[in-house]
């Protein structure tokens, strides 16, 4: 017994001694080594740097670290992505600070290109509209690149990646890549049909091609089809790999076996001590136990497409946590917090950034929250009555309740960060209608659109409405009401189905549904709250999931929705059943122009065609506009809390932080 | 003896089999989509007659056209799987994260070690206070410490373990800034892994949620052993051990004691069982990298041979538990026969 109590005392001691102990251990990174040694000026005070981790940048993620650095081919959790491309850089193609893909400089000597002219399948007539043609990225790569361990980079590097991404050992890996259908031999070599991938072509030390099939061709974007980056492949798949071209294309020696290469492979996912990468940063170590990682500037890289090399030496990334990340900013626990958004908690941060000397960096959402309608059944299959939900909605309003100011509204699929937006903003503003709540505008929309009657089919005075719809137009509608002369009448009932626990829901339920401007307008709004994945199987109409979900049952969802630099609209919008049961247009909005706005945007202009592509662009948007299969609601302010010793970090929506250290210098 | 424990391992075995079938069937019930939710981020990239290629062709190897009853039996390893060959629960095969894309047995082993680190600590420190406090308050019956004792710990027994966290980090961290906020390690020490400096550290930073931890269960032990200890000092035999003249200290400790331990024994078993889980709130509010924090993870992305995974091993840990705590009534009192 003494014994016991001997232990127990001995435990309960460390955990006293424990808490006893310094608020920080004292072996941190000095914090004054950085220090400015020179005397300042008569007029400026010298900069003293309050954070004790004055140098490094210690940010903290929304999500945690899964440790997988598997270049995208397996997971794509945000905080390993965010890791990877500290680590992984010199990509042939980049997107710049406007969000345009371009050839990196840094990385690039020449790129050249060219259609190689083709012609329909053997015994199949030429089709109008249907290109044959290929196209090469001819590329030369600048001499003198190194990884982080002094190994040179050559083609072979930077084609090994997508000829990995070519072979069945990358599925049977458990990987996924589209890049099989996108070079020319790519898939027939992963079926094991072709030796070789004919469309990936190694001609020396530093200069290779990727051939694009003719299928995926034109694409306004098509430049992305030539982004490559370098993978150290004796690394990934074993010293015995290597990569050769015969003058018929490109394929590994017969070393890569899926026995032979698994361990290497699974080894290089996972591995971060003495990991060889080469980007602007290095993975020093990656702590399983704590999910921080640690990275320290790579004194061999050559500079992003600037040319910028990182002044912050050390980075180190920790997880977050919802609840605490207001106090982790104000106890020191890092120095770097972004995508904070929502007026509380900016509000919150805006706080701590006075209270301890921070600052901030704000940037908009390249997105939007919205009400997203489906358009062929119910109510919200007639134009006019998404007009009048429009109008019923008082948007600025909504949108600065729901931001406390820090957001804003569009009134199309766009965003604010977009080039596209900021060389149309004048002709949006004259073009599009903003819908400017107006109750009246609303009752006049839905007498437009027919729903009239009462009840009864008599003249709507008040109450719910009621419109007289052809069968087709009842469908199965489960609120339609037949009455003893066989007209159908269909009560103006939207029903609405959105996420559980969503301030947006809860916000658009009291300026909406539960309105008295809904109420005096005759519309009743119905909410059904659900889970986020069942959600999407009523959106998609996935029958697989149960029976339930192929009923067309509710016209009305709030979701949100991001952009990425490719702003790539086509399919959204198809009118073909096979596609449309596949998950695609999801609104069921089926107008003709959309769907050729939609796909001439992206595969009727050719790549560098940006007029062309701006000109589709804004009709699109304006058709959009018109038609209203969806509603936005808000477009956030994000803000990121920076330490005060941070300079010129500049952050958008597509400029993140890995870019956005880079180019960050340290006040001194 | 061996016949019992035999039955019961037959027990143990039909019951693993009858669970394991539920909860696979019940999270097969959840409407999602694995092989949706894998290639959604690649959408944009391919064609719609490609992504309806790569889908079709993607549910087929996940074996998601299967009847459920194949699914399970696949899963748990009683027939062949995809690949041809018997590898599932049985074989050792705990199943491929969805989520982290590597075997979940991996992923598991460092959150464990993490959790049980933790657990260990807040056990060891919660028994070391909870037994003497229970046993004082049992002497001292209607005493003010007495009274006092009772009322925090109905205060500790009565709070969401939530809302003692933020209340302890207010004043531990923001106020006085005795501890740190969060996570297991001081972002930018320099100390060397596997080091005594990062063995303090560690300890320094859960230290808190230990605290927190202990301080939650304080309520439930103490009581638990006070009325035991109330129990056993109102039987005959103390009252005897008094009139014999004993010294109250071996009255207390040699007779009561020992009596009043038999029912707190078995908690005290179950106490350690549950070394191996994890506390999802505690996890998730101080950003600590344990088997709590990963079953939300699994959750929330939908990773269910992860979630199912964690589950069936804390399914046999509480059956062998079960039997272990039977057992241990026949080893520490004499009276009670197992065999039966």
């Amino acid at each position: 017994m003494k014994k016991i109590f001997a232990i127990l005392l001995s435990v309960l001691l460390l955990i006293g001694l424990a808490a006893c102990g310094p608020k920080t251990p004292v072996q941190t990174d000095p914090p004054s080594s950085e220090k400015p040694t020179t005397k300042p000026t008569e007029t400026e005070a010298p900069y003293v740097p309050t954070d004790p981790n004055y140098g490094t940048v210690i940010y903290g993620s929304s999500t945690e670290i899964s440790g997988d650095w598997g270049r995208a081919f397996w997971t794509n959790n945000a905080t390993d992505a965010l890791i990877r491309s500290l680590i992984d850089a010199y990509g042939t193609i980049v997107t710049d600070f406007g969000a345009a893909y371009v050839v990196n400089p840094t990385v690039v000597e020449k790129m050249e290109t060219e259609i190689v002219p083709g012609a329909p399948p053997e015994g199949q007539e030429r089709e109008e509209g249907v290109n044959y043609d290929t196209k090469i990225f001819k590329i030369t790569i600048k001499k003198g690149l190194t990884y982080n361990n002094g190994d040179p980079i050559t083609a072979k590097d930077f084609i090994a990646s997508a000829l990995f991404a070519c072979t069945q050992e990358m599925l049977d890996l458990g990987a996924k890549s589209t890049a099989a259908l996108t070079f020319v031999g790519g898939e027939a070599f992963q079926k094991g049909e072709a030796d070789v991938v004919t469309g990936i072509r190694l001609y020396d030390d530093y200069t290779f091609s990727f051939e694009i099939v003719a299928d995926k061709l034109p694409y306004y974007y098509d430049i992305t089809y030539a982004g490559a980056s370098p993978m150290h492949y004796k690394r990934w798949f074993g010293e015995d790999v290597d990569i050769k071209d015969d003058g018929e294309g490109a394929y590994f020696n017969e070393a890569y076996t899926l026995e032979n290469i698994t361990p290497f492979v699974e080894a290089e996912r996972f591995a971060s001590e003495n990991r060889v990468s080469a980007g602007p940063y290095t993975l020093e170590t990656f702590d399983k136990a704590a999910l921080q990682a640690t990275l320290v500037a790579n004194d061999k890289f050559a500079g992003d497409l600037y040319g910028n090399k990182p002044e912050v030496k050390k980075i180190v990334i920790i997880k977050a946590e919802d609840a605490t990340w207001a106090d982790a900013l104000k106890t020191d626990i890092f120095n770097v917090y972004d995508h904070i958004t929502g007026g509380a908690d900016i509000d919150t941060a805006l706080d701590i950034v006075d209270e301890k000397g921070m600052q901030y960096v704000q940037y908009d959402r390249a997105g939007y929250g919205k009400l997203m309608f489906q358009c062929d059944f119910g109510p919200t299959q007639f134009i006019d009555v998404r007009h009048a939900i429009a109008y019923l909605l008082d948007r600025p309003d909504f949108a600065d309740a729901f931001t406390s100011g820090w957001g804003g509204l569009v009134h199309g699929p766009y965003g604010v960060a977009q080039w596209m937006y900021l060389d149309s903003e004048e002709w949006l503003e004259d073009n599009l209608n903003k819908y400017t709540a107006d109750l009246d505008e609303a009752k006049a929309a839905l007498d437009k659109a027919g729903f009239n009657l009462n009840d009864k089919g008599e003249p709507y005075k008040d109450g719910l409405r009621y419109k007289k719809v052809t069968e087709e137009e009842a469908g199965d509608y489960k609120h339609n009401v037949k009455l003893d002369d066989g007209t159908i009448l269909m009560p103006l009932i939207i029903e609405w189905l959105s996420t559980e626990n969503n301030p947006v829901s809860e916000l658009l339920k009291v300026k909406l549904a539960e309105s008295d401007n809904t109420k005096a307008a005759g519309v009743q709004i119905n909410r059904t709250e659900v889970t986020f994945s069942e959600l999407l199987n009523y959106m998609y109409r996935d029958a697989s999931k149960g029976d339930q979900y192929k009923v067309p049952t509710f016209g009305m969802y709030n979701l949100a929705t991001n952009f990425y630099p490719a702003y790539d609209q086509s399919y959204y919008w198809t009118l073909d059943p096979v596609l449309v049961e596949q998950g695609y247009n999801s609104n069921y909005l089926f107008d003709e122009q959309m769907d050729k706005l939609s796909m001439d945007m992206v595969y009727g202009v050719e790549s560098g065609d940006d007029e062309k592509y701006l000109g589709i662009w804004r009709q699109f948007i304006q058709r959009w506009n018109e038609l209203l299969p969806e509603v936005p609601l808000y477009s956030n302010t994000y803000i990121t809390v920076i330490p005060d010793w941070l300079l010129d970090y500049e952050q958008t929506a597509f400029w993140g932080f890995a870019d956005a250290i880079i180019g960050a210098k340290i006040k001194k | 003896m061996g016949k019992y424990v035999l039955k019961r391992l037959v027990y143990i075995v039909i019951v693993f089999f009858v669970i394991s079938f539920l909860m696979y069937a019940l999270y097969n019930l959840i409407p999602t989509d694995p092989a949706r939710a894998q290639l959604e981020p690649m959408r944009q990239q391919l064609k719609p007659e490609e992504y309806i290629r790569m889908y079709k062709q993607l549910r087929k190897e996940m074996g998601l056209d299967d009847h459920l009853v194949i699914r399970y039996a696949r899963w748990m390893g009683i027939i062949k799987g995809l690949k041809g060959k018997f590898d599932g629960l049985l074989q050792g095969n705990f199943g491929y994260s969805q989520t982290f894309k590597k075997p979940v047995v991996q992923q598991i082993s460092e959150p464990m070690k993490n959790t049980i680190f933790i657990n260990i600590f807040a056990t060891i420190a919660a028994l070391g206070i909870t037994l003497p406090l229970g046993v004082y308050c049992a002497v001292h019956k209607g005493k003010k410490f007495d009274t006092t004792v009772q009322t925090m710990s109905i205060l500790g027994y009565s709070l969401p373990i939530f809302i003692i966290s933020l209340i302890f980090m207010y004043f531990f961290v923001v106020r006085w800034g005795i501890f740190p906020l969060m996570g297991s390690k001081t972002p930018n020490a320099t100390y060397e892994p596997g080091s005594w400096e990062a063995f303090v550290d560690k300890v320094y930073h859960i230290a808190l949620p230990v605290i927190v931890m202990t301080f939650a269960s304080l309520g439930g032990m103490t009581r638990y052993v006070r009325s035991s200890m109330i129990e056993a000092l109102g039987t005959d035999y103390i009252r005897t051990a008094r009139a014999k003249g004993l010294r109250e200290k071996v009255v207390i400790y040699s007779h009561a004691w020992r009596n009043a331990l038999l029912p707190i024994i078995t908690s005290i078993l179950a106490w350690f069982l549950g070394i191996f889980g994890g506390s999802v709130i505690i996890e998730n509010t101080f950003s600590l990298n344990g088997m709590g924090k990963l079953y939300w993870t699994g959750l929330n992305t939908l990773d269910f041979e992860l979630v199912l995974a964690i589950q069936m091993f804390y399914t046999v840990v509480s059956l062998i538990g079960s039997l272990l705590i039977d057992l241990s009534y026949g080893i520490v009192d004499p009276r009670v026969r197992v065999n039966k």
